[in-house]
């Protein structure tokens, strides 16, 4: 059993580095993904909405473009990969959002997810997690099936 | 292949030495200089013309008198908040991305202001979903955000003439579950500043409402308008 510690943003990220250790010898294979994750959040919200996002951005170190297929949490029914679409110019513009398949990581590039862009949104909430909270987060990634367990912070605003 | 160039006797002299008061080099540094320093300070001078982050109208205009329901049921209008500036901006509570981004951005420029220039500002979300949005579901909402942010909504009809008023649009798109509530709403992300006296004033697109600073010097400027 693993005890859940709080850990600052520095060991956040060496506690991430290590998950991702056992991948790294497979990382030149095609069917592996070289992708590690940086700056991840998701955004405390109240308690009358059903839904939340979670950004991050995910770089690929491999030659070969990786795609974030899905995401799963315990705290919500369903995490999907939602782009924001702009239709019409000037005052009569709108601005929503789109479930899609997937969001590509280029080879040797980066995929940022972030407010106002592209994100993970969380939907049907089963709990609000407060802002300083952390939560398991895992996100699904192709080719090869591969997932990367996160734990995220909670927060109102962006990881700076 | 081999070519017999003709033999030449002079000796290619070494090349000459380049002084380092070289008139060339310093005529393109001087010229480069001069370029900077115009556009430095036409620069400046063009944004104190300016002088706004956000997009100003010409000829201001008296900004529309909605009348949509508040907290308890209560009508409120734009009238009502003749004599602060008031920021507001459609949207609906299931938006997960855009609404909740615009509106944390609006809680740090709210906060950055002065209590007594805060006593001047009223932030207004107006949900264009009020089939999902009561009037006591937005109030916990915005007031999740700042508790001084009120949230309105109205019927449908009184909605849609509000959007249309402010040029604005939005249209709702089915989910991929095709259950009745399972909707998106595309809608405009604009926020509109209408002025102390009642004057629509200053449009931003969402994605400003992130620099903070800007902000605020705009709703400075407005506040500091002589009041018509």
């Amino acid at each position: 059993m693993v005890k859940s510690v709080r850990l600052s943003p520095i060991g956040y990220w060496l506690f991430t580095l290590t998950l991702l250790l056992p991948s790294a010898p497979f990382a030149l294979a095609d069917d592996q993904v070289a992708v590690t994750v940086q700056r991840p959040w998701m955004r405390a919200v109240p308690n009358v909405m059903d839904s939340t996002a979670v950004y991050m951005v995910l770089v690929n170190s491999g030659s070969a473009p990786a795609q974030l297929v899905g995401a799963s949490t315990a705290i919500a029914d369903s995490v999907a990969p939602m782009i924001t679409t702009k239709e019409g110019e000037g005052l009569k513009q709108v601005v929503g959002m789109k479930g899609v398949d997937a969001l590509e990581i280029p080879a040797h590039g980066t995929l940022v997810l972030e407010p106002n862009g592209n994100h993970l949104m969380v939907m049907g909430l089963k709990e609000h997690p407060k802002e300083g909270a952390q939560v398991d987060f895992t996100i699904k990634l192709e080719p090869g099936d591969h997932e990367i367990h996160l734990k995220i912070p909670v927060q109102k605003k962006p990881v700076k | 292949m081999s070519v017999v160039s003709p033999k030449t006797t002079s000796v290619p002299s070494p090349p000459a030495k380049r002084p380092f008061f070289d008139w060339r080099v310093w005529t393109v540094a001087i010229v480069l200089l001069v370029a900077v320093g115009l556009a430095v300070l036409f620069g400046v001078k063009q944004n104190a013309q300016q002088g706004f982050f956000g997009m100003r109208l010409f000829p201001l205009k008296t900004a529309y008198d909605f009348k949509l329901h508040g907290p308890n049921d209560v009508e409120v209008r734009l009238d009502q908040f003749q004599g602060k500036a008031v920021l507001f901006l459609f949207g609906f509570t299931h938006c997960a991305n855009i609404c909740p981004t615009s509106l944390t951005n609006l809680t740090e420029v709210y906060q950055a202001l002065t209590p007594e220039e805060r006593k001047q500002v009223q932030v207004v979300f107006i949900s264009v979903d009020p089939n999902r949005d009561t009037p006591q579901t937005l109030e916990e909402y915005v007031t999740s955000f700042d508790p001084s942010f009120i949230g309105l909504t109205g019927s449908k009809p009184v909605i849609d003439q509000t959007v249309l008023a402010y040029g604005g649009s939005y249209e709702m798109v089915a989910g991929p579950t095709n259950q009745p509530n399972d909707y998106s709403v595309n809608h405009s992300a604009y926020t509109y500043l209408v002025n102390p006296s009642g004057k629509l004033e200053l449009l931003y697109g969402n994605e400003k409402l992130a620099e903070v600073p800007r902000m605020v010097s705009d709703i400075r400027a407005v506040l500091r308008e002589p009041r018509s």
